[in-house]
């Protein structure tokens, strides 16, 4: 078993590796993360995943409710640390996996992979408690340099296969297809909608139905598989690199963890940014980072203070524009784990159950499976696709079927002993010898 | 007889006529919590959070009888203004009634708590005028400008919280505790042995205040103000982890100074925090664990996981009087000192911005190395400062790969622990003195020495005029606010 093989056993059982293993991983993380572009292109069938906020044992959950690496394909939208208990933990594992199987999990970073930000909400506080200096905070902060700011997933289908343990949802309606599905942690479906199979690809998802099959059907006989989990990467042949000869009528989905940018109008233009530093406070890597979709038209003032708000309107026109079918991003806390807006034009991803302990909220992760009716597929790559800016075929994308599981947080049993209870400093006398 | 160097906020001479000043914000840059320590203010808010801290110890009586004063004891009499108080809270928790949270499907916080805080602004000045006394109110009225009412306003609305970002945090608590000490200042309490009205302030307004926040809260799911996540004492508030850990420290007479360790002989250990039956049982009585009641109320998972630091502070043997110190500290550090929690303070006559001519001259080597762009440096030079001369880990290992935000925590939130009155001690003080009541002019706190907090740095440099907010907070919880955005 290799080191690598024993830090990723150790991190699982949610114990810490030693700070130089963590000083040679994240070495080895940022040779692997530099050689990435700006905007990663990952072939589906993908899993994608949103906040986790140091929330590991909620993260394990995820793994057993979406599968695990490298079986499942993975792409985390960034905000890995800050605010939970296991920001470490649940870090250096992801960069393990990362590490371990490079093409089967893509981080990419969030608005938290900061120093800036970190000193604030809590990685920081974290490392010095559980390493005892800011050494280990430091190698991640080098680390999150170097992370994508985005990824491009490709070949992803427009038809989900039907979850094969719900009779009532595999009930044929003629002519339709399965667009969307939700499924609860215990692989039962609990929502399902269809839209018009169209054979032409045009204006596909306007006649769409929606069909709420009853909840929590019963006799699923044990965990219900995800169709298409253990499909094989980069099948079909590889594009040609201009994007217009991508021949799934499925359009491209664009990752990233906050949303648009003013200054972003194509995604060749993110391609463009020197990525590796920590991120401004302003400018068209802050706002990937940083922006937030709200119900306005254009752009608007975001409350954060940092990034912008964004429309509609842009989305439309950015997908329009840019040849994608749908925008996945994170940043935002929704009750429900997920929440699409815009006609299904962008999703907001949730993986952080019972945020903070006290939201209440489940989470969610988005199945996007593979097409297999033949379109062409690129292998994993610095993301071509879409390097021919403004040549759009009219016909118009079709948003890809998408699979949701919710989950909600794990179990209070499934946790560890407490910690040892080093007493805060401002309790202490032996560092105040004067005042004793 | 009150120990003469036990400290109370003065009272405004009404006899000399005085300049009420409407109040405005001087903290823009990092820099300026500096000054801010050596203000007028700064003295006049320890002076006052310590002479509430002090009344709330249990007292020796006779016959080596011991006075507690529980939440519901019949020992604490409650005067008229502290009535009027309660009915001012009390007719704040009914605007909720007329503005129940909105039933859409929004974001975690309630946007109809924007709403209630539009209503208590619209009526802020009859509620004051029912609630307080006309002439305390109106003092000033005979200048052009502002009057005592306009101070003490300004205090009570930036009381509940930022009905922008829907959140609440210790700078809402702070502006409480200032609005009750303008009034205290204004005479509005009144005389009454050393004590006496204090703890009726703390068990009789700031508890109810409290309850206020907590339904606030629940009510609209407010989230948490500045919050560093798991590794911050509590999401909202500071106040009740005082003045409930004096309810359980030593008993003192009028002139003993505060017991700096040791418990109560019959108060609960420490560790029950963590216990779900002692918690039930204590926070009837106790502020501090109906704060970590509230903690169980809204939050799950593992107390040790969601409240770390609480949790640490459990397994403190030395008993409630190192605990109620060590918050003391920490309250000096980790609010006072920090720029995103006291950059909404509002300074007027009341609170001054003036300097404190007893503080030192402050430092300009830590107002340039505190500022954001500044390389962090730790203060070395002068009379060994608490905060320098302690083995900070990672201390200057930070400034050769920060930028501008990194070197926040060039001084890691615990190195900020320097106590104001760490001066003091030096100059050979009794080590018991409570810290603001035994500052005699010529020891003031070395504030202007004191390490920048973590967050103290974190504005952006290049964002000269900060906008206006009417959060008090920096930084709200559940959605991440740019620490640089004001």
């Amino acid at each position: 078993m290799s080191d690598l093989d024993r830090a990723i056993e150790q991190l699982r059982a949610c114990r810490l590796i030693p700070e130089s293993q963590v000083r040679e991983l994240c070495y080895k993380a940022r040779e692997l993360l530099i050689e990435e572009g700006n905007v990663v292109s990952v072939d589906a069938p993908v899993t994608i995943c949103g906040d986790i906020h140091g929330q590991f044992h909620d993260l394990m959950e995820l793994f057993r409710v979406g599968g695990d690496v490298p079986d499942t394909n993975y792409l985390f939208m960034g905000d890995f640390v800050d605010r939970g208990f296991y920001s470490l933990e649940s870090f250096l594992l992801l960069l393990c996996l990362k590490v371990r199987y490079p093409d089967r999990i893509t981080l990419i970073r969030g608005n938290h992979e900061s120093r800036q930000i970190t000193t604030v909400y809590g990685f920081y506080d974290e490392c010095i408690r559980k390493y005892g200096s800011a050494n280990v905070w430091r190698y991640c902060c080098e680390v999150f340099d170097y992370l994508a700011l985005g990824a491009i997933v490709l070949g992803a289908s427009s038809e989900l296969e039907p979850t094969s343990t719900t009779a009532l949802s595999s009930m044929p309606i003629d002519d339709s297809e399965l667009e969307t599905e939700v499924l609860n942690s215990r692989g039962e479906v609990t929502m399902s909608t269809y839209r018009a199979r169209q054979r032409s690809s045009s204006d596909a998802s306007t006649d769409s139905r929606n069909i709420s099959p009853p909840r929590d059907i019963s006799a699923a006989p044990g965990q219900a598989a995800a169709p298409s989990r253990s499909g094989a990467p980069g099948t079909g042949a590889s594009g040609d690199g201009n994007g217009s000869a991508v021949t799934s009528r499925t359009g491209a989905v664009l990752c990233v963890h906050g949303g648009l940018s003013p200054l972003i109008d194509s995604v060749d233009k993110i391609r463009l940014i020197d990525r590796k530093q920590e991120v401004p406070h302003e400018g068209a890597m802050c706002d990937l980072l940083w922006s937030d979709p709200d119900e306005i038209e254009g752009w608007g003032l975001s409350p954060r203070g940092a990034g912008f708000l964004f429309g509609g309107d842009i989305v439309k026109q950015f997908n329009h524009l840019n040849g994608l079918s749908l925008v996945a991003r994170a940043h935002q806390l929704v009750m429900e784990g997920y929440k699409e807006m815009f006609d299904g034009g962008i999703v907001t991803v949730w993986s952080a159950p019972n945020y903070c302990y006290r939201c209440g909220n489940v989470a969610a992760i988005l199945e996007l499976g593979e097409d297999t009716s033949g379109g062409g597929t690129v292998a994993r790559s610095n993301g071509e696709y879409g390097r021919s800016n403004g040549i759009v075929s009219n016909s118009r994308v079709v948003s890809p079927g998408r699979r949701y599981r919710v989950f909600e947080a794990a179990a209070q049993d499934t946790r560890g002993m407490p910690a040892k209870k080093p007493v805060a400093d401002y309790f202490l006398v032996s560092f105040f010898p004067l005042l004793s | 007889m009150a120990n003469p160097v036990i400290r109370v906020l003065s009272i405004l001479d009404p006899s000399t006529p005085h300049t009420f000043i409407q109040p405005t914000k001087k903290i823009h840059e990092s820099q300026d919590v500096s000054t801010f320590l050596t203000s007028k203010a700064y003295t006049d808010i320890m002076t006052w959070i310590l002479q509430l801290n002090r009344s709330m110890f249990p007292l020796k009586v006779a016959d080596d009888n011991i006075q507690t004063w529980t939440l519901n004891s019949d020992s604490i009499q409650f005067s008229a203004p502290v009535r009027q108080l309660q009915r001012l809270l009390s007719k704040l928790e009914d605007i909720i009634q007329e503005v129940p949270p909105d039933t859409g499907p929004r974001r975690f916080g309630n946007i109809s708590f924007r709403r209630w805080c539009e209503v208590v602004e619209s009526r802020a000045s009859d509620l004051l005028e029912e609630c307080l006394p006309a002439d305390l109110l109106h003092r000033g009225s005979s200048g052009e400008g502002a009057t005592a009412e306009t101070e003490l306003k300004s205090y009570f609305l930036g009381s509940w919280g930022s009905g922008q970002r829907l959140d609440n945090g210790t700078g809402h608590e702070l502006s409480f505790l200032a609005f009750l000490g303008g009034i205290w200042k204004l005479n509005g309490f009144p005389k009454a042995d050393p004590g006496v009205e204090e703890r009726a302030i703390v068990v009789g307004v700031i508890h109810p205040y409290l309850e206020l926040i907590r339904l606030l809260i629940k009510t609209y799911n407010l989230e948490p103000a500045g919050s560093h996540g798991v590794w911050g004492l509590d999401d909202h508030s500071f106040a009740p982890y005082i003045f409930g850990s004096a309810q359980f420290s030593p008993a003192i007479n009028d002139t003993d100074l505060t017991p700096e360790e040791g418990s109560l002989p019959n108060a609960p250990d420490p560790s029950g925090v963590a216990k779900a039956n002692i918690v039930e049982r204590e926070r009837q009585t106790n502020l501090y664990f109906s704060a970590i009641g509230f903690i169980y109320d809204v939050k799950r998972g593992p107390f040790w996981e969601h409240s770390p630091m609480l949790f640490d502070i459990s397994g403190i043997r030395a008993g409630w009087g190192k605990i109620n110190k060590g918050m003391i500290k920490m309250y000096n550090a980790e609010v006072l000192s920090k720029f995103p929690v006291v950059q909404h303070f509002p300074f007027g006559s009341l609170f001054s911005w003036d300097r404190d001519p007893n503080a030192p001259l402050p430092s300009s080597t830590v107002h340039t190395t505190s500022g954001p762009q500044a390389r962090p440096v730790v203060p070395d030079s002068g009379p060994p400062s608490v905060a320098a001369s302690r083995p900070v880990p990672g201390a200057g290992t930070q400034a050769p790969w920060a930028k501008s935000g990194a070197g926040t925590r060039a001084v890691p939130p615990m190195g900020s622990a320097a106590a104001p009155w760490a001066g003091a001690r030096r100059e050979g003080i009794p080590s018991s003195v409570p810290s603001g009541a035994t500052r005699a002019p010529s020891i003031l706190p070395e504030t202007s020495r004191m390490p920048p907090g973590p967050m103290a740095p974190t504005r952006a440099p290049w964002s000269a005029q900060p906008q206006p907010s009417p959060s008090q907070d920096g930084d709200a919880d559940v959605h991440t606010k740019a620490p640089w955005a004001k």
